[in-house]
C-alpha cells in the first residue's frame, strides 16, 4: 500500500471547512434562470378563453373552466386550468396564447403531499410567483400565430370612381389558401356573428379545398353569403382572436371566397334543399334580408311561402340602398333567386296597405312576419329644407340602383355621418360631384362602417366635422341652395356618454351647393298596420318590441330586421329572419 | 476571426453557409459526406476540442433532418456549431465516435428520440431513456403526441372541461339560432 492511499481520504476533511457547491435548501434558494419555463401565470383579465392552449397542449394537461368572468362577445369566460401531473413546461402554450395573457414564472420548487392541489387556475387561484419578472416569455420576434393579412386586390381610387364597378376583387385561391391558414379554429367569432355562423367550420373548408362543404355550412345559417361575403359590418373580425396581435382573419372575404367559386347552377345540388310540403301558408312582408332570410328557412320547413314587396324587385336596402361598386346586381341575385327557386311565391309592387289589406293577408296565413326595413328618411328639422335642392341620401341611392341619375350637380354636401351618408357621398363622386362630409360630431363619434369612412376619404369626400347645419335658403341660381351651418363645441354631458355637440353663434358659415343631400337616419313607415294591431304590438323608441325568436305580443305576427333590432345591419336582419323561422314553426307546430 | 477561420476552412470544404450569431457563437453548414473531416479539422487544427453536444431538429416539410454538433474553443471560449442536413428517409449518419468518445451517448439517444440511425456507433441500438417504447420515434414531427396521450395515459379523477363555443352559446344567446 502506497503512503498516498493512506492520507488521500484525510484530504477530504479540508474541503469541509469550505462552502459547499450545493444550496442547502430550503435555507439557500436556487432562483430559476431569468428565461426559465417555470410554474404559468396568466393575466386572466386579458386572457379571452380562446382554448388555443388547451388545444396546442401535447399532454392534455390543459382544461378550460368556468370562473366568475362573464361569457360576453369576444371572451369566452373560461380559464385554462393546469394539470402539472402531465404539464412538461414546453410552452407551447405561451407560444400560442394569441391575447398574450399566459407566461411563465422562474419558480420551480412547488412541494405537497396532496396530488390534486397540483391542478391550478392561473391568475384564479393564488400563487407566490405571480409576481415574480423573470420566467419564459414569448420572444415578440417569433410567432406561431400568422399575423399578417392575405393581400386583397382591390381598384385604385381613380379606377373606382370611373365607374360603378365593384372596387373589391375577391380573394384568389392562393390568397384564400394563406388567409385560411391563420385561422386557429379558437370559435370565438361565432357568438359574435349576429347569425352565430360556423366560421371557423367553413373557414376550414376553404384550406381543405371543399368547397361544396363551405357552402353547406355557409347556408346553415346565413341564406344571403354572396351579399355578406361583401358588404356585412363582420363584427366577427372585430373579436377575431388574431387581432389581439395581429391583422383579423378576413372572414368576410373568405365567405365571399367559397361562394364566388360556385356557380348559382349548381347550388341546388350541392345544398339538396329538401322542401316537402307541410299545408301551412305565412306571408312575409318585405322581400329584403331579413324577409327573403326568413323565406328561405320557412320553405325549408314545407311552409307555403308568399313574400309581398313594393319594389320591383327583392333584396331591399341590399339594393336599392347600397352601391353596385361595394355589391353589385348580380351577386344579390344569386343570394336571391336561388331562394326564390325553392318555391317562394313573390308578389313585386305590391304596397301592403294600399294594393292589399295586411288584415287579409293576416287571415290568409298561419303567420305573417313583418321585416319591411327603415325607409323613410329622417328630417333634418331645419329651416328651408323643403328646398327642391335638398334631397334624402336614400333617394340618392334609390335612384342610382334603379338606372336613374340623380342629377346631383357639381358640387354636394351630405349631412350625417351613417353608411347611408357615406354611400350617397361616394356615389355622387362617381357622378363626378366634389363632396363635402358635413357631420356634427366628430370623426370617431361617426356610426359608419370606418372602412366606410376610409374608402370615402380615399375618394376625396372632404369631411367636416363638429359641423351643424342651421337653416337652407335659395340661391340666386334656383338649381341651388345655400346652407347656413355653424361650428360646434363638444361638450361633456355629465353622464359618462359621448360628448354633445353645441352650436357657437358667432362661428356660422355658409356655402353654396348644386345639391344637399340629408342622410341623417331613417325610419319605418307601418301605416299599413290598422291603429289596433299598432297598439297591441309595442313600439319603443320607434323600434317594435320583440324576443328572441322575434315573436310580438301577436302570437302569429313576428317581427324582424331594421325595425325590431338595433343594429339595423343586414347580418342582423338576416339572422332575425333565420330566427323569425324558427319562432315561427315552433308557434305553428304547438298551435296543431 | 471567425471570417478567417471560414476562409481556411473553405480551401478544403464546400461550406455552404455561415451565420454569427455573436460575438462567441456562429454556426457553419456543411455536406454531409464531408462532416467527419471537418470536426477532425476543427478539432485538431482549430482548437475546438470540445464536442459539446449532438442534436437534431426534424424538418418535415423539406423531408430532411437538420444535425447540430456543437463545438467549443477553450482558448477563444468561441462555440461553433455544425450543421448538416440529411434525409429523413432511412435517415442515417456516420458515428464520430472515433472523434469524441461521448459521441455515442448523443448518437443514441438520437436513434431512439429520432429515428436517425449512426452504424457501427456502440450500445446505439439499446434503449436510452425510453425503456420498451415500440412506437414511432417520438420527437418526429408525424409522431401524434395526442394521440399518444390519449392512448396511454389515463387523465386523474375530476377533471373537466368545457368547450367555449357551447358555452358562449349557453350564456350569450341561448334563445338564437338554431
Amino acid at each position: 500500500m502506497k503512503l498516498k492511499d493512506v492520507i488521500s481520504p484525510f484530504y477530504v476533511w479540508q474541503r469541509a471547512f469550505e462552502k459547499p457547491y450545493t444550496n442547502t435548501k430550503p435555507i439557500d434558494t436556487r432562483p430559476g434562470a431569468d428565461a426559465y419555463r417555470g410554474f404559468h401565470v396568466n393575466d386572466i383579465d386579458k386572457c379571452v378563453g380562446c382554448s388555443s392552449c388547451q388545444t396546442i397542449c401535447q399532454n392534455h394537461a390543459i382544461d378550460m373552466v368556468t370562473t366568475d368572468k362573464n361569457s360576453m362577445p369576444g371572451d369566452s369566460g373560461l380559464r385554462p386550468r393546469f394539470d402539472y401531473g402531465r404539464c412538461c413546461w414546453c410552452a407551447l402554450c405561451v407560444d400560442i396564447c394569441p391575447s398574450g395573457s399566459l407566461h411563465m414564472s422562474n419558480e420551480y420548487a412547488w412541494v405537497s403531499d396532496d396530488p390534486d392541489s397540483f391542478r391550478f387556475t392561473p391568475g384564479v387561484d393564488e400563487k407566490p410567483w405571480y409576481q415574480h419578472e423573470q420566467g419564459y416569455h414569448r420572444d415578440p420576434n417569433y410567432n406561431l400565430l400568422k399575423l399578417e393579412r392575405a393581400e386583397m386586390d382591390m381598384l385604385s381610387t381613380e379606377e373606382g370612381l370611373k365607374s360603378f364597378d365593384e372596387v373589391v376583387s375577391g380573394y384568389n385561391h392562393e390568397q384564400a389558401i394563406a388567409e385560411a391558414d391563420r385561422c386557429i379554429e379558437c370559435n370565438i367569432c361565432i357568438a359574435t356573428c349576429p347569425a352565430h355562423m360556423d366560421i371557423p367550420d367553413y373557414i376550414k373548408a376553404i384550406r381543405e379545398q371543399d368547397l361544396e362543404e363551405g357552402l353547406r355550412i355557409l347556408y346553415k345559417t346565413n341564406p344571403f353569403s354572396a351579399t355578406c361575403g361583401r358588404i356585412c359590418t363582420h363584427r366577427c373580425e372585430d373579436d377575431c382572436t388574431i387581432s389581439h396581435l395581429g391583422k383579423p382573419l378576413a372572414i368576410r372575404w373568405l365567405k365571399r371566397y367559397i361562394i364566388d367559386q360556385i356557380p348559382a347552377e349548381n347550388f341546388a345540388r350541392i345544398l339538396q334543399d329538401s322542401c316537402e310540403e307541410n299545408g301551412k301558408k305565412v306571408a312575409i312582408v318585405g322581400a329584403g334580408p331579413g324577409g327573403m332570410s326568413a323565406a328561405y328557412y320557412l320553405r325549408k320547413q314545407g311552409y307555403r311561402v308568399s313574400v309581398y314587396e313594393a319594389n320591383k324587385r327583392a333584396g331591399g336596402m341590399l339594393r336599392y340602398g347600397v352601391p353596385t361598386y361595394r355589391l353589385p346586381d348580380d351577386q344579390l341575385d344569386k343570394d336571391i333567386d336561388y331562394i326564390i327557386s325553392l318555391g317562394v311565391t313573390m308578389h313585386y309592387e305590391t304596397k301592403v296597405g294600399i294594393d292589399i289589406e295586411f288584415n287579409t293577408i293576416l287571415d290568409n296565413n298561419d303567420a305573417v312576419f313583418l321585416s319591411t326595413g327603415l325607409n323613410v328618411p329622417s328630417n333634418l328639422r331645419i329651416t328651408g329644407e323643403e328646398h327642391p335642392r335638398v334631397v334624402s341620401g336614400l333617394q340618392v341611392l334609390f335612384d342610382t340602383a334603379s338606372g336613374n341619375n340623380p342629377n346631383v350637380g357639381q358640387k354636394v354636401a351630405v349631412i350625417g355621418g351613417g353608411n347611408v351618408a357615406m354611400d350617397a357621398a361616394r356615389v355622387s363622386r362617381r357622378f363626378g360631384a366634389d363632396v363635402t362630409v358635413l357631420y356634427r360630431r366628430r370623426l370617431e363619434d361617426m356610426p359608419a362602417d370606418p372602412e366606410e369612412i376610409k374608402e370615402a376619404t380615399e375618394e376625396h369626400c372632404h369631411f367636416v366635422t363638429q359641423a351643424i347645419p342651421v337653416k337652407i335658403v335659395p340661391a340666386d341660381n334656383p338649381n341651388q341652395a345655400i346652407i347656413h351651418w355653424g361650428e360646434a363645441e363638444m361638450v361633456d354631458d355629465g353622464k359618462g356618454g359621448r360628448p354633445r355637440p353645441i352650436l357657437q353663434d358667432d362661428k356660422m358659415h355658409t356655402e353654396t351647393y348644386d345639391t344637399i343631400i340629408s342622410a341623417i337616419g331613417q325610419s319605418g313607415d307601418y301605416s299599413f298596420l290598422s291603429e289596433s294591431i299598432r297598439n297591441d304590438l309595442s313600439l319603443k323608441w320607434h323600434k317594435f318590441e320583440v324576443d328572441d325568436r322575434q315573436r310580438t305580443r301577436i302570437g302569429n305576427i313576428f317581427i324582424g330586421g331594421d325595425v325590431a333590432n338595433e343594429v339595423a345591419d343586414a347580418v342582423s336582419a338576416i339572422a332575425d329572419g333565420h330566427n323569425a323561422a324558427i319562432g315561427i314553426h315552433q308557434y305553428i307546430s304547438e298551435k296543431v | 476571426m471567425i471570417e478567417a477561420l471560414k476562409q481556411r476552412l473553405s480551401e478544403h470544404f464546400q461550406l455552404t453557409n455561415l451565420t454569427i450569431k455573436n460575438a462567441g457563437l456562429a454556426f457553419l453548414w456543411v455536406e454531409k459526406h464531408e462532416l467527419e473531416m471537418l470536426l477532425r479539422q476543427l478539432r485538431d487544427f482549430e482548437g475546438y476540442t470540445h464536442l459539446s453536444f449532438i442534436i437534431a431538429s426534424d424538418h418535415i416539410e423539406k423531408n430532411q433532418f437538420k444535425l447540430t454538433y456543437m463545438l467549443h474553443n477553450y482558448d477563444t471560449k468561441h462555440d461553433l456549431g455544425v450543421h448538416v442536413d440529411i434525409s429523413r428517409v432511412n435517415a442515417s449518419m456516420h458515428s464520430i465516435h472515433p472523434l469524441w468518445a461521448q459521441a455515442w451517448t448523443y448518437q443514441r439517444e438520437l436513434k431512439e428520440m429520432y429515428g436517425i440511425d449512426f452504424p457501427e456507433s456502440p450500445r446505439v441500438d439499446e434503449d436510452f431513456c425510453l425503456e420498451g417504447w415500440d412506437d414511432m420515434p417520438p420527437m418526429r414531427r408525424d409522431f401524434d403526441t395526442v394521440k399518444y396521450c390519449e392512448e396511454h395515459f389515463d387523465d386523474r379523477d375530476g377533471r373537466a372541461t368545457e368547450e367555449n363555443r357551447q358555452t358562449m352559446k349557453v350564456n350569450i344567446y341561448p334563445e338564437r339560432g338554431e
